[in-house]
């Protein structure tokens, strides 16, 4: 790279450029300048930038300017002060936001690792989603988004839809990219829009059948249910949890030591205020060192699972529907043959449960199963293994 | 315990066989010595870098150049050892040649001010810097500073990392410690900054980058002005060690001074929180097991990356003031000398042992054995995971990993009231304000490495320096330029 020449892969330097000669470049340091850890620049980028801080010192707003910043962009995509500078000569000449949209597209995905890429498109989609009067969005409760003055008249709604596929596209190719994560989200909570969230269930649903154990697909499915609020055909939110613990545990039961959907669990049961103990049947067979054939009891003998009664009440349904038929219950998966078990994820869960509970015999049987992940099933982390038994046992400690 | 892929392989299991494959070939067999801290090739890595500076590839870090600065120098401190006078004069001089005119630090010269460079650039005058004239501490426009930090803030309490920029937590950690370390930090700086971090928590406990606020017009009539909704305030982006570790050491800033914001009427709000429980259970479930030699991960179902030694290795230091962590604070610690002692000080009487009332949170010999085994690289410098290169982030994110996974470093009460009973108020300040200021201040320096609290794996002979769990500086250094801004002692 260092060893340029004129080629058609390098247009010439800027320096070399007669319609530039009006500009003085400025080097980056002065003269006498003995700066530590240096970087050595090729002398393409050294040239853009001096042009650069030439430009910035004159404050110069000018179309040649889109075409100096896109030069450093494409050497050093991190170059915020480019990427700010930019903007503003966007905004200063009056240029094409959606020809800056469609040029972001090459980028996002060429450099699909920088912050800019993705703010510099925020920015743009802002400014050409603007509604005419408010300048931010109002509350997505179901009366506000299906309100029809909420409706947009102004600004069609395709190219919204558009820069969901195009996100779509990109996380085909980094399925766990922060930035196209917190991206979407944002485009879905900015605008919030009903047809923009219509889809985001089938959407994570197809990411997670790609890869169960994509913990941004499960995050972006917690925004979308339930962190971002209520929106129009999820309102009965007793249906929404029931829903959401069943394709859960389905996927539990798929691979029984994926952190990420016993996480997605415990969001549920904690936003929904569920006792985790309405999930004991379910992770009981979790527990056990290998799957217990699906024809036998489901409870462990040995082991005392004791439903409170208001717990009894949550799982009425489950529980009394069929009170002998165990072979299917499709409300309490059972681990897929191959399962490595016990899940130490499920040991930590029942241990939960038990806590839960509090009575002084729950806490032993708690202790008893922190003990197994210290000892055996989780030994990495025994420090906090013994640290939650010495709160469970000692709690003004 | 390998790879539970549960026989249903998808490409993160994939992905996690393959790593923790290359990882155990990095485990030393029992019969054979054990690795230790390659210090002179580290040394050499650094200087290399300092003085000869960066090939052209490093171009996509032009705009850190006050990070590479920050982690080179930094890194020496951690390793104990000191700059002669002359290549200070000049770290400093490269430092503040990056000094904005509108106030702020760009990344490198001519470059528009920006939150996260400037804390690099503080952070490295605060190692190498000095008072009086060409110094450094003394030519920080901090006016112009604070001016600059105003104009960047949001209505939801965050802050934008830069003009035109985007909100991010990493940008009010950044701010936050330039705030407190020059000594900058008001009411009106960080009203909101507190609930901001807290809708950052998601429901595995960790932290994310930024919320999505929401706003509605006030009901109360005339006043156009829009009230913050509290809910939906949702996290965008999932639980991150990056960013968990910026949100936490940012809410132990903020947490002493929410009283002081209340009682001053700039806020009526009930206070926000945040949930330490799950915080906690996520934390530690993020070190990996002793198949990825205990290093720690920066997602659920991530790869583990040596930088996270110190995102969210160094985390655990944060949780006593929150209350978390079974070692009492009260008690009177035999305090340390300054931290900056070469390694081989004999002043003190560990033993090489591993001492058995580890009480930490997570597993610390793990920690230490995946920086030990697999984050050097033979030729100097540390990194994410084998078979990558070193660089200059992860050799120091690793090196300050490495110092908290040896020693406890905590806030002590009886160096809290000696500092507050010392203090010297201002001059003409405001006797709000300057609670306000003793309490930034009081809090900050009362963190105190505790002497024969360390533990090292494989012997003392790899101890490095304790580290400012918050600021990522040595503890004296913190002192130092705390007494300067803050005219005390």
């Amino acid at each position: 790279m260092s060893s340029r020449t004129s080629s058609p892969d390098f247009p010439p330097l800027y320096a070399e450029r007669p319609e530039w000669s009006d500009v003085v470049p400025i080097p980056q340091n002065d003269e006498d300048a003995n700066p530590i850890a240096p970087i050595f620049y090729t002398p393409e980028y050294k040239d853009a930038t001096d042009y650069f801080r030439g430009i910035v010192k004159t404050g110069e707003k000018s179309k040649r300017v889109l075409e100096l910043t896109e030069s450093i962009i494409r050497l050093n995509p991190a170059h915020y002060s480019a990427w700010q500078y930019r903007y503003q000569t966007l905004l200063s000449t009056s240029s094409s936001l959606s020809d800056e949209l469609t040029l972001m597209d090459t980028y996002a995905t060429e450099f699909l690792k920088t912050y800019q890429v993705w703010h510099h498109r925020r920015l743009l989609l802002t400014l050409l989603h603007q509604p005419p009067s408010s300048p931010s969005p109002s509350s997505p409760t179901p009366t506000t988004t299906t309100s029809p003055t909420h409706t947009p008249t102004t600004t069609p709604p395709l190219p919204l839809q558009a820069e969901l596929t195009f996100i779509t596209s990109a996380l085909r190719t980094d399925a766990k990219n922060y930035h196209t994560w917190a991206y979407r989200q944002w485009v879905l909570s900015h605008f919030s829009r009903p047809e923009l969230w219509s889809g985001e269930i089938s959407f994570v649903e197809s990411m997670l059948d790609e890869d169960v154990r994509n913990n941004s697909a499960w995050h972006h499915r917690f925004f979308v249910v339930f962190a971002s609020g209520v929106r129009e055909g999820d309102e009965d939110r007793e249906e929404v949890r029931r829903r959401e613990l069943a394709y859960t545990k389905e996927k539990i039961a798929l691979a029984p030591n994926n952190g990420s959907a016993w996480n997605y669990l415990r969001g549920i049961l904690t936003h929904t205020h569920t006792p985790f103990a309405t999930q004991a049947d379910f992770v009981l067979p979790y527990t056990l060192p290998y799957p217990s054939p699906s024809q036998t009891e489901p409870l462990d003998k040995d082991v005392d699972v004791k439903m409170t009664d208001e717990d009894k009440d949550t799982d009425k349904d489950e529980k009394n529907s069929s009170p002998e038929n165990t072979v299917v219950d499709l409300e309490n998966p059972r681990p897929e043959a191959g399962a490595d078990l016990p899940s130490p994820l499920a040991i930590e869960f029942m241990a939960d449960i038990y806590e839960e509970r509090g009575g002084k015999e729950d806490v032993l049987s708690a202790v008893e199963l922190w003990k197994s992940l210290r000892d055996e099933h989780d030994t990495i982390r025994k420090n906090y293994w013994e640290f939650r038994i010495n709160d469970a046992l000692h709690p003004s400690r | 315990m390998t790879c539970r892929t549960d026989s249903f392989p998808t490409a993160t299991s994939k992905e996690q066989a393959r790593v923790e494959e290359i990882l155990l070939q990095h485990r030393p067999p029992n019969d054979q010595p054990k690795p230790h801290l390659q210090r002179p090739e580290h040394l050499n890595y650094l200087l290399r870098n300092l003085r000869q500076g960066f090939p052209e590839r490093f171009i996509s870090q032009d705009c850190s150049q006050t990070w590479l600065v920050y982690w080179t120098l930094h890194s020496f401190s951690l390793l104990g050892v000191a700059l002669d006078p002359e290549t200070k004069q000049r770290a400093i001089d490269t430092i503040m040649a990056c000094q904005h005119p509108d106030g702020g630090f760009g990344g490198g010269p001519g470059q528009a001010p920006h939150v996260l460079p400037t804390y690099a650039a503080i952070s490295a005058l605060a190692s190498v810097g000095r008072a009086g004239p060409g110094g450094g501490w003394d030519q920080i426009d901090r006016l112009k500073l604070y001016k600059f930090f105003l104009s960047l803030k949001q209505r939801d309490g965050s802050f934008l990392v830069a003009h035109h920029s985007e909100v991010d937590v990493r940008g009010t950690y950044c701010l936050l410690c330039v705030a407190a370390l020059l000594n900058l930090i008001t009411p009106e700086l960080i009203k909101g900054t507190a609930e901001f971090i807290a809708s950052l928590q998601t429901y595995e406990g960790g932290f994310a980058s930024a919320s999505q606020p929401y706003f509605s017009p006030d009901g109360s009539g005339e006043e156009e002005e829009e009230v913050l909704l509290k809910e939906p305030r949702p996290a965008l982006g999932e639980a991150h060690g990056g960013y968990t570790f910026c949100a936490l050491a940012s809410w132990v800033m903020l947490h002493p001074l929410l009283p002081l914001l209340s009682s001053s009427g700039t806020s009526s709000e009930q206070q926000p929180t945040i949930n330490t429980r799950n915080l906690v259970r996520w934390l530690v479930q993020m070190q990996g097991s002793e198949a990825e030699l205990g290093g720690f991960r920066g997602r659920t179902n991530k790869l583990v990356d040596a930088c996270y030694s110190w995102w969210v290795g160094g985390a655990f230091n944060l949780l006593r003031p929150l209350g978390v962590g079974t070692r009492s604070a009260t008690s009177v610690p035999t305090t340390s000398p300054p931290t900056t002692t070469p390694p081989k000080g004999e002043g003190k009487e560990e033993e090489d042992a591993w001492t058995d009332d580890d009480e930490s949170l997570f597993n610390r010999a793990g920690l230490q054995e995946y920086i030990l085994y697999a984050a050097q690289h033979k030729a100097g410098g540390l990194r994410d995971k084998p078979p990558k290169i070193a660089d200059s982030y992860h050799t120091l994110y690793s090196l300050a990993g490495l110092a908290s996974a040896q020693h406890n470093v905590f806030q002590v009460d009886e160096t809290k009231e000696k500092l507050r009973a010392a203090w010297k108020p201002k001059e003409g300040d405001d006797p709000a304000l300057d609670e306000f200021h003793k309490t930034v201040f009081a809090e900050a320096r009362a963190w105190t490495e505790e002497v024969g609290g360390s533990n090292y794996v494989n012997g003392k002979v790899d101890r490095v320096n304790a580290t400012h769990p918050i600021f990522n500086l040595t503890i004296t250094h913190v002192r130092l330029i705390m007494n300067h801004f803050y005219a005390q002692e």
